[in-house]
C-alpha cells in the first residue's frame, strides 16, 4: 500500500502518454475557442451573449455560481473527513483539494465575462461601496480561495520531502528542485508532524464556515433585490446545500476520471465511490427538500409577482426544465444510491453526471426566471443564449480537466503521507491487512452540516390590502377633487381696489390685502387670492397661488405666508369680481430673514446604523482569518525550517 | 520505509535538545499571536477610517438641510399616453429607442380599461440601486437626485436587479455615434457608453439654472410637473404654478410601491380609479 501510493503519484510524472497529449490539445483548443468567444464579446458588448434589459443577469452569473459551488464539494468533504476522523479519505483528499482550488479559480474568472466594464475591475479594492453585497461577495470568494490554496498545500509538505528523498531521479530536475524548496526540512519529526496536522485542523475548522458565507454571501447579492423568488430567505442555505451537493458530484467525477487514466485501482477503490455516493444522497435529500421548502410558501400565498414566477417554472413554459431537473438532478441520482443493484462505481460515476449538468440548469432557472419579470408590467422577457456564452461555458468547463491534469503533472495525485500515516496507524490497531477485501460499515455520512437553517418564511406583500387602500385613496382623491371646486367668485359687478401690505413677524410673511370699492367703501366678502412669485423655475417667473382669503366688514383680507427660503419675496394679490370682469391686483416685496424648509426628510430605518458597526466587525473578521490563515503557512514553515536547523546541528 | 529512516533520527536527536525547541516554538506562537492581535486591531482601526468615506456616501445628505429638494408630480388625469415626453427626453440624451429614461407604461385599470402612466426615475430617498452598487457608482447628490458616474461604472447590473422600478437599462452594445458636438461625461449629463448602465437624470444640467426638465418641457398636457419640496413649489410645462403640498394633499397624490420603503421623490395624481400597486 505505502509503495503503492508512491508509485502512483510517480506515475504522472513519467513521460505523457499520447491519449494525455491529445486531451491536453482537445481541451486547450476548448479554452481558446472560449477566450476568443470573450473576445468578441468585450468588442461588441453583452448584447452578442444574449443579454437584454430583462435578462440582465443570465448565464455567466449561473456560471459563477456552479463553479465557486462545486469547489465547495471538494474543500468541505475533505475538511469534515478529516475532521471526523475518517480514514477511508486518504487516496481522495488530494484529488478533491486540488478540484476546490482548479474550479474555485476558474469560478472567479467567470465574474469577468459576467461583467460589463471588466477593465474597471480594479475599482473593487480602489473604490468599495461597503453597503453593496457584490462587494462582500468579492471579499468571501477572495478569502475562500485563498483557505483553499493553504488547505491544498500545507499537505504538500510531507509528500514532496518523502518523493523527493526516495525517487528525486524520477522527479526529473524542475519538480526536484520544487519539491526540494517546498519541503526543505521536513524531516517528519513528531513536532514537525504534530504542528502541521495542528494547523491543517485549524484550517479544516476554517474552511467549513468560509465555505458556507461565501455561498450564503453570493446567495444574498441575490436574495438582498426585491425581486420575486430572488428575494426568499431561503436562498442562502438553499445554495450552500446546493454547492455541497453538486461538489461531491463533481469529485466523485474527478477520482473516476484520474482512477481511471492513472490506474489507481490499487488505492481507489469501489467503496470509495459509494461512500461519496452516501454523501451524494444526503446532499441530494437535502437540496430536494430545500427545493420545495423554497417554492412552497411563495406559491400557496400567492403575491402576484411571485405567483406570477412560479407558475412559470411549475408549469409553463420552464417547467420542461424544473421537473427535469427534480428527476435527473434529485430524485434519479438518490435512487442509484439507493438500489443495491446500482450502488456501485458506474452507478454513483452515473449519478455524479446528472447531478451537475442538472444543478447548473437548476441556477439558470432560478438567475433567468425572476430576472425575466417586469416588475412594472408584470410580463416577461426572454434571455436567448448565443453560442458565445455556451462557448465560454464549455471552456470553463474544459478548463477543470486541463488545470488538474496539469497541475498533478505538477503536484503528487496522492496525499501520500496521509495514506501512510492511516495505513501505519491501522496496522498499529491491528486491523485487517488489506481494507479494500472487507469493506466496513462504518456510519458513511459526514458530521450533519449545522448551518442548516430551515428558514422558509415567505414575505407576504399584502397585495391584496394594498389594492384595497389606494382604491381606497382613489376614491377619495375623487371626493376631494370634487369638493375642491373652484371657490364662487365674488358676486359685485364692479372690481374694487386692492393694495397688499406684507410684513415678517414671527418667522412668517404676515400678507394684508385692503379692498375698497369703486363707492369709497371697504369691500366685505370678497374672495382675494393670494401668490407668491418664483423665478426658481425659470427668469420669467411663476406665480405660485399660497392661499386665499375671503375680506372682512373693513375690507381688510390677511394670509399668515410661511417662508421656505431667505431673501426677497414679491407676493401678489388678486381678487375678482364678477364673472368675467377683469381681476384686479398689487403686489408687494417683503425681505425675509427667518425661513423654515418645507421639505421633511422620511425618518431614518431602524436598523439604519447598524451597518456602520457591521461593517467593522466584518472587517476585522475577514482580517483575523487572512492573519490566521497566513500564520498557519508560517507555522508550518517554521518548524520544517527549525528541526532541519537542530539536526544539522546536533549530527 | 519512511519509519526506517526518519524515526530514529528523531528518538537520538530531539529528545535531548528538544526542551529549547519546544519552548522556543511556544515563545515564537505567542509572539505569532500577538502580532496577530495587533494585525487585526491595525487592519480594523485603519478599515474604521476606510468605511467611512463609503458610509458618508449611502447616508443621506438631507439633514443639512439642502437648497433644493427635486421632485416630480406626474398628474396622470390629463395624460393621454402620447409619449411626447419619453421623445423629448431621447432627443435630448441622444438614445436609442429602447433606452426609456422616462418610458410611458399601459397599465390595466380596475375596470378592464388601460391608463398611460409615465415612469421616470424615481430619485428615491432611499436609493436601493445606490447600496448595492459594489463599487459606488451611483450616488446622490444634496438635492436627492439619483445620479450614475458611468466613468466608474464596473457593469455589475446590481442597480437594474434592485431597482423595484425597471428605471434602469444597460448599454449592451455600441451607442450610436452623436451626431452632436461632443460633451463631456459627467454624471449630470451622462454620454452613453458600452458596459455601463444608464437611467433618468430629472435634467439635473437644467434645474440649477431653472430651466425644467426635457419631459416636463415636452409634456403638452401639463401632466409632468417638476418640484422643489424645500421651496414648496412645482411648476408643469404649461406654466401652471402649485404650491406643492397644497396641491399633493388636495387631490391625494401617492408614490409607487410606497411598500418598498424607497421613499420614492415622484408622485403621483390619480383620477381614473387606477391602482398603482405594482406587481413586486
Amino acid at each position: 500500500m505505502t509503495t503503492a501510493a508512491r508509485e502512483a503519484s510517480l506515475r504522472p510524472f513519467g513521460k505523457p502518454s499520447r491519449t494525455w497529449w491529445l486531451a491536453i490539445i482537445a481541451l486547450s483548443g476548448v479554452v481558446l475557442t472560449g477566450i476568443a468567444a470573450w473576445v468578441i464579446q468585450l468588442r461588441s458588448g453583452m448584447g452578442v451573449a444574449g443579454y437584454n434589459d430583462h435578462a440582465f443577469w443570465a448565464i455567466y452569473i449561473a456560471d459563477v455560481i456552479t463553479f465557486i459551488g462545486v469547489s465547495y464539494g471538494g474543500a468541505v468533504v475533505s475538511a469534515i473527513l478529516r475532521l471526523t476522523g475518517a480514514t477511508w479519505r486518504a487516496p481522495l483528499t488530494r484529488l478533491a483539494e486540488g478540484t476546490a482550488v482548479v474550479t474555485v479559480l476558474i469560478g472567479s474568472a467567470l465574474i469577468i465575462p459576467h461583467i460589463g466594464n471588466p477593465a474597471l475591475l480594479w475599482e473593487l479594492l480602489a473604490r468599495p461601496n461597503l453597503s453593496a453585497p457584490v462587494f462582500w461577495d468579492f471579499v468571501a470568494v477572495m478569502t475562500y480561495t485563498f483557505a483553499s490554496i493553504v488547505f491544498f498545500a500545507l499537505p504538500l509538505v510531507p509528500d514532496m520531502a518523502v518523493l523527493h528523498k526516495g525517487h528525486a531521479k524520477r522527479l526529473g530536475k524542475p519538480r526536484a528542485t520544487l519539491y526540494a524548496t517546498v519541503s526543505k526540512g521536513w524531516v517528519g519529526a513528531p513536532r514537525q508532524r504534530r504542528v502541521l496536522a495542528g494547523a491543517l485542523g485549524l484550517v479544516s475548522i476554517m474552511i467549513i464556515p468560509l465555505a458556507v458565507s461565501v455561498h450564503s454571501v453570493l446567495a444574498w447579492a441575490f436574495a438582498t433585490t426585491s425581486r420575486p423568488w430572488w428575494h426568499e430567505s431561503i436562498w442562502a442555505p438553499q445554495f450552500v446545500v446546493a454547492a455541497l451537493y453538486s461538489g461531491v458530484a463533481l469529485v466523485i467525477l474527478v477520482v473516476a476520471g484520474f482512477r481511471r487514466g492513472y490506474h489507481l485501482e490499487g488505492l481507489i477503490h469501489e467503496r470509495h465511490f459509494i461512500r461519496l455516493g452516501f454523501i451524494l444522497a444526503t446532499f441530494s435529500a437535502g437540496y430536494l427538500y430545500f427545493t420545495f421548502a423554497d417554492l412552497i410558501p411563495g406559491a400557496y400565498v400567492g403575491d402576484p409577482s411571485t405567483a406570477a414566477v412560479f407558475q412559470k417554472l411549475l408549469t409553463g413554459d420552464l417547467a420542461l426544465y424544473f421537473w427535469m431537473f427534480a428527476v435527473f438532478g434529485g430524485l434519479l441520482p438518490l435512487l442509484l444510491v439507493a438500489i443495491p443493484r446500482t450502488r456501485n462505481t458506474k452507478g454513483m460515476v452515473t449519478a455524479a453526471i446528472f447531478v451537475v449538468p442538472m444543478m447548473w440548469l437548476k441556477r439558470i432557472l432560478m438567475v433567468t426566471a425572476p430576472g425575466a419579470y417586469d416588475t412594472v408590467t408584470g410580463a416577461f422577457g426572454a434571455y436567448h443564449f448565443t453560442w458565445i456564452p455556451i462557448a465560454i461555458t464549455v471552456a470553463a468547463t474544459a478548463a477543470i480537466p486541463l488545470l488538474l491534469m496539469v497541475l498533478f503533472r505538477v503536484v503528487p495525485l496522492l496525499s501520500i503521507d496521509e495514506i501512510e500515516e492511516i495505513d501505519e496507524m491501522e496496522e498499529m490497531e491491528g486491523l485487517e491487512k488489506s481494507v479494500a477485501a472487507h469493506p466496513r460499515t462504518e456510519p458513511s455520512e459526514p458530521a450533519s452540516h449545522d448551518e442548516k437553517l430551515v428558514g422558509a418564511t415567505s414575505r407576504s406583500h399584502r397585495a391584496a390590502g394594498a389594492t384595497g387602500v389606494l382604491l381606497l385613496v382613489a376614491l377619495l382623491s375623487m371626493l376631494g377633487v370634487s369638493a375642491a371646486a373652484p371657490a364662487k367668485a365674488a358676486t359685485s359687478p364692479s372690481a374694487p381696489a386692492i393694495t397688499l401690505t406684507g410684513a415678517e413677524a414671527g418667522g412668517a410673511v404676515q400678507l394684508t390685502a385692503k379692498l375698497i370699492s369703486p363707492n369709497g367703501l371697504p369691500r366685505d366678502k370678497a374672495n382675494v387670492a393670494f401668490q407668491l412669485l418664483t423665478k426658481e423655475f425659470g427668469a420669467q417667473g411663476h406665480l405660485v397661488p399660497i392661499g386665499s382669503a375671503t375680506s372682512d366688514t373693513t375690507g381688510v383680507a390677511t394670509l399668515t405666508y410661511q417662508p421656505t427660503v431667505t431673501g426677497k419675496h414679491e407676493f401678489f394679490v388678486t381678487t375678482t369680481a364678477a364673472a368675467g370682469a377683469k381681476a384686479t391686483g398689487s403686489g408687494t416685496t417683503v425681505e425675509v430673514t427667518v425661513a423654515k424648509s418645507a421639505y421633511h426628510p422620511a425618518p431614518a430605518k431602524p436598523l439604519a446604523g447598524v451597518g456602520k458597526v457591521l461593517v467593522g466587525v466584518l472587517f476585522t473578521i475577514v482580517a483575523s482569518i487572512w492573519l490566521t490563515l497566513g500564520a498557519q503557512v508560517v507555522r508550518v514553515r517554521r518548524v520544517t525550517r527549525g528541526v532541519q536547523q537542530t539536526t544539522i546541528s546536533s549530527a | 520505509m519512511q519509519s526506517h529512516t526518519t524515526r530514529p533520527e528523531d528518538g537520538s536527536v530531539c529528545p535531548p535538545p528538544g526542551a529549547a525547541p519546544e519552548e522556543r516554538q511556544g515563545l515564537t506562537r505567542r509572539n505569532l499571536l500577538a502580532t496577530l492581535g495587533v494585525a487585526a486591531t491595525g487592519s480594523a482601526l485603519a478599515m474604521v477610517s476606510y468605511q467611512d468615506d463609503a458610509q458618508a456616501a449611502i447616508t443621506p445628505k438631507a439633514a443639512t438641510a439642502p437648497e433644493h429638494a427635486w421632485c416630480m408630480v406626474i398628474d396622470l388625469r390629463n395624460c393621454d399616453g402620447c409619449k411626447i415626453c419619453t421623445i423629448s427626453c431621447q432627443s435630448r440624451h441622444n438614445l436609442r429607442e429602447e433606452q426609456t429614461w422616462i418610458k410611458v407604461y399601459d397599465m390595466p385599470d380596475s375596470t378592464g380599461g388601460k391608463f398611460s402612466m409615465p415612469r421616470p426615475c424615481m430619485m428615491c430617498e432611499d436609493p436601493p440601486c445606490m447600496y448595492v452598487c459594489p463599487v459606488g457608482a451611483t450616488e446622490r447628490t444634496d438635492t436627492g437626485l439619483v445620479l450614475v458616474d458611468t466613468d466608474a461604472c464596473v457593469g455589475s447590473r446590481a442597480c437594474m436587479a434592485a431597482c423595484p422600478y425597471e428605471a434602469r437599462y444597460f448599454n449592451w452594445t455600441e451607442p450610436p455615434k452623436s451626431k452632436r458636438m461632443p460633451m463631456p461625461n459627467t454624471p449630470e449629463m451622462p454620454v452613453a457608453k458600452l458596459g455601463t448602465v444608464g437611467k433618468c437624470v430629472l435634467c439635473a444640467d437644467r434645474l440649477p439654472h431653472g430651466e425644467l426638465p426635457a419631459c416636463v418641457e415636452g409634456c403638452p398636457m401639463g401632466v409632468l410637473y417638476i418640484g422643489d419640496l424645500v421651496t414648496d413649489i412645482a411648476v408643469n410645462g404649461l406654466g401652471k404654478t402649485v404650491a406643492l403640498t397644497e396641491f399633493l394633499k388636495n387631490n391625494d397624490a401617492v408614490r409607487f410601491k410606497e411598500e418598498h420603503g424607497t421613499n420614492p421623490r415622484v408622485y403621483y395624481i390619480l383620477g381614473h380609479g387606477q391602482n398603482l400597486g405594482g406587481t413586486a
